[in-house]
């Protein structure tokens, strides 16, 4: 059972993925914060990660830098999810490594667990 | 006669031509006082300050008192019978120019007497000679013949005196004796001195005029500067020095300005392309230590629109960045807040649809209840959002309508009390509502209901045990009713009173876990200053609790 690690503040959104994700078959994991995101990650050790950008304590793009700088952890692909489509951000985004990115309103919860999901296989 | 005659159109015409070159100046400075371009009308003071010191180069001669001398001098060629004019002049250092013209020729000795009685006249006008003075004499004119035997038999000394200065002496000596008369000294002596009058108010005005420039030009908030064709600097005022974080207490020049622009903009390739295109260069978004600037250069022309430098303008544009940054960032906060609710709304949907596509679904399923609810709470979310950030508009657009009738302020509070009983309730908190009675206020009832609500959600929101109060209370003396809630609760950090009520918040500690649009604040401020009052914030520091409070004028 592939395992996922969900940090998203936002309780209506983040259930809505628990949702999506456990109903594709997922063990999923959540983190409301940036932080707790981080100790599910290390804890869990999970298959892929998805990822909000604005968080409070650690935001998204931090959780990514923490990552990278971690060996093992950094192996671990990263998607962000974000309602958030400035060209600055986006840059940031790309500058700390993500995987890929997506756009939490233009999908739908199918389109992010098959895009989640393929990221994961691409390995 | 006729040659005094001729002296007199002589000194006509000069009149004649400094009038012309005084008349353009002022018909150009009433032309200019129109002009709303500020660049433009630096173009034009800076080049009438040219034209002022051009005068010099056009008709021959400058406004330095050697010069108006050795003028004045060859005017007075034709007037008598003499042999040589001369002229002594006090520099302002040790040495003293003699100069002498010969129009007859002389011998040595009689140059030696003029010499002589020119430097006694000296010595009594000016009390006394500096013996290290030397002299620096110059003859001209006829050759020295020193086989003629001639002496000075009547000479004149006349004094020329420019402001209050004594500039020197002119002097005309002849081998003729009694050749000048108490008139024809008092003639020349006239002459002398109303050329001198002339061009002693030339002097003042021209020094008025570059006084008047540069006394515009240093109260500019923008930097000025002035470049001449050979890339000098020839004018700057205060602020190119505070923008360009220049050397203070020193004279600036071209070499300052070029390095500190070095690696950002290449300023002598830029003054060279406005001169090639004969129309202002623009360059944008300058960054300097801590400062943005545009600078513009724009070529300067004389009358005759030929180009005699450029002038450059340093225009700081730091505030209007930040600010256009902090709006930018309010934009971008905002649109992810709408998406954020827009985005449940459709996954509720999506999960709603799936949920009823399934033969065995049942309509009162919790998820299906969920889905609906979390619409629903979503679609509220985004109203309550969308009509704060419409009176946050209206506020700012000055265009917030208010309903003003008399109410009972008392009776108000009371009832948004009521409404939040229930909610204080389930987190265990205390709500009291102290007041001395029936209050009557001039306001619009639902409005400041707003803001009562707003500040008492907060104060439950971010109260976890304790109690909320809220004082209604009147201040006769300021003439105003001040309500105050105060509650035991989070309390709020120094830095973050300070933006509260700014939309402008600092939006890492935006909390999205609590409910509200995080607008309620800047909105209620609009309400209340809607109606001359004033909402401020008050409190001990994080976890001390704190009391918000706003005041409406009683009338």
């Amino acid at each position: 059972m592939p395992k996922i690690v969900i940090a998203e503040d936002d309780q209506m959104i983040s259930a809505s993925l628990e949702a999506g994700f456990t109903q594709a078959g997922f063990e999923v994991a959540l983190g409301g914060d940036g932080e707790e995101a981080l100790l599910k990650i290390r804890e869990s050790k999970p298959d892929v990660v998805l990822l909000d950008i604005m968080m409070p304590k650690l935001d998204g793009i931090g959780v990514v830098w923490e990552l990278k700088a971690d060996d093992e952890l950094s192996k671990i692909p990263v998607v962000m999810l974000t309602n958030l489509s400035d060209p600055a951000t986006v840059s940031k985004i790309l500058e700390a490594g993500v995987t890929d990115y997506l756009l939490k309103s233009e999908q739908s919860i199918d389109e992010i667990v098959s895009k989640v999901t393929e990221v994961m296989n691409r390995g | 006669m006729t040659v005094l005659i001729l002296l007199l159109v002589d000194f006509a015409l000069l009149s004649i031509v400094l009038a012309f070159y005084l008349r353009r100046m002022y018909k150009e400075r009433q032309a200019l006082m129109g002009k709303a371009d500020k660049s433009y009308e630096l173009q034009q003071q800076m080049y009438q300050v040219e034209v002022l010191q051009e005068i010099n180069e056009r008709i021959g001669y400058s406004l330095e008192g050697n010069k108006v001398i050795e003028i004045i001098t060859n005017s007075l060629g034709n007037l008598l019978e003499y042999e040589t004019v001369s002229f002594m002049l006090y520099n302002k250092t040790e040495t003293v120019v003699f100069k002498c013209h010969v129009h007859q020729s002389v011998n040595h000795r009689f140059i030696s007497q003029v010499k002589e009685h020119m430097l006694r006249a000296t010595e009594t006008v000016c009390g006394g000679l500096d013996s290290n003075i030397k002299l620096d004499e110059r003859i001209g004119g006829a050759l020295l013949q020193d086989h003629l035997d001639i002496d000075v038999k009547s000479y004149v000394n006349i004094p020329v005196v420019i402001g209050n200065e004594l500039l020197g002496l002119i002097n005309l000596s002849s081998s003729k004796p009694d050749l000048f008369d108490h008139n024809q000294a008092s003639v020349l002596f006239n002459i002398t001195n109303q050329a001198a009058v002339a061009v002693g108010q030339l002097q003042t005005m021209l020094e008025s005029e570059k006084g008047k420039l540069t006394g515009i030009i240093a109260a500019m908030t923008d930097g000025v500067l002035m470049v001449d064709l050979e890339n000098k600097l020839e004018i700057y005022n205060p602020a190119v020095v505070d923008l360009l974080s220049l050397p203070v207490g020193r004279t600036i020049t071209m070499f300052d300005i070029l390095d500190s622009l070095a690696g950002k903009v290449d300023l002598r390739t830029k003054i060279e392309q406005a001169l090639a295109k004969g129309a202002p260069v623009e360059v944008k978004e300058v960054l300097l230590h801590d400062k943005a600037m545009e600078i513009t250069i724009t070529p300067v022309r004389d009358h005759a629109g030929s180009q005699r430098g450029v002038a450059v303008i340093l225009h700081d544009v730091t505030s209007e960045k930040s600010l256009e940054k902090l709006r930018q960032e309010f934009t971008a906060m905002m649109v992810h807040e709408l998406r954020a609710p827009l985005t449940a709304v459709r996954w509720s949907a999506e999960s709603l649809l799936k949920h009823l596509s399934d033969a065995k679904a049942q309509l009162e399923s919790a998820s299906v209840k969920d889905s609906v609810s979390n619409i629903d709470i979503a679609a509220t979310n985004m109203l309550e959002l969308v009509n704060d950030l419409l009176d946050v508009a209206k506020i700012e657009a000055g265009k917030f309508d208010l309903n003003i009738q008399e109410y009972d302020l008392s009776e108000i509070i009371s009832e948004e009390v009521n409404t939040f009983k229930a909610q204080a309730e389930s987190k265990h908190l205390s709500l009291n509502f102290i007041t001395p009675g029936p209050i009557k206020v001039k306001c619009d009832k639902v409005r400041i209901g707003q803001v009562i609500s707003n500040l008492l959600s907060n104060a439950i929101k971010y109260t976890d045990s304790g109690q909320v109060d809220i004082h209604l209370s009147v201040d006769s003396v300021t003439n105003q009713v001040v309500v105050a809630v105060k509650d035991s609760g989070l309390g709020v950090s120094r830095e973050d009173l300070a933006v509260l009520f700014s939309k402008f918040k600092q939006l890492k500690t935006f909390d999205r876990t609590q409910k509200g649009t995080g607008l309620g604040l800047v909105v209620s401020r609009g309400i209340v200053e809607a109606h001359h009052g004033r909402i401020w914030a008050e409190s001990a520091g994080e976890n001390l609790g704190s009391t918000f409070s706003f005041s409406l004028p009683l009338n």
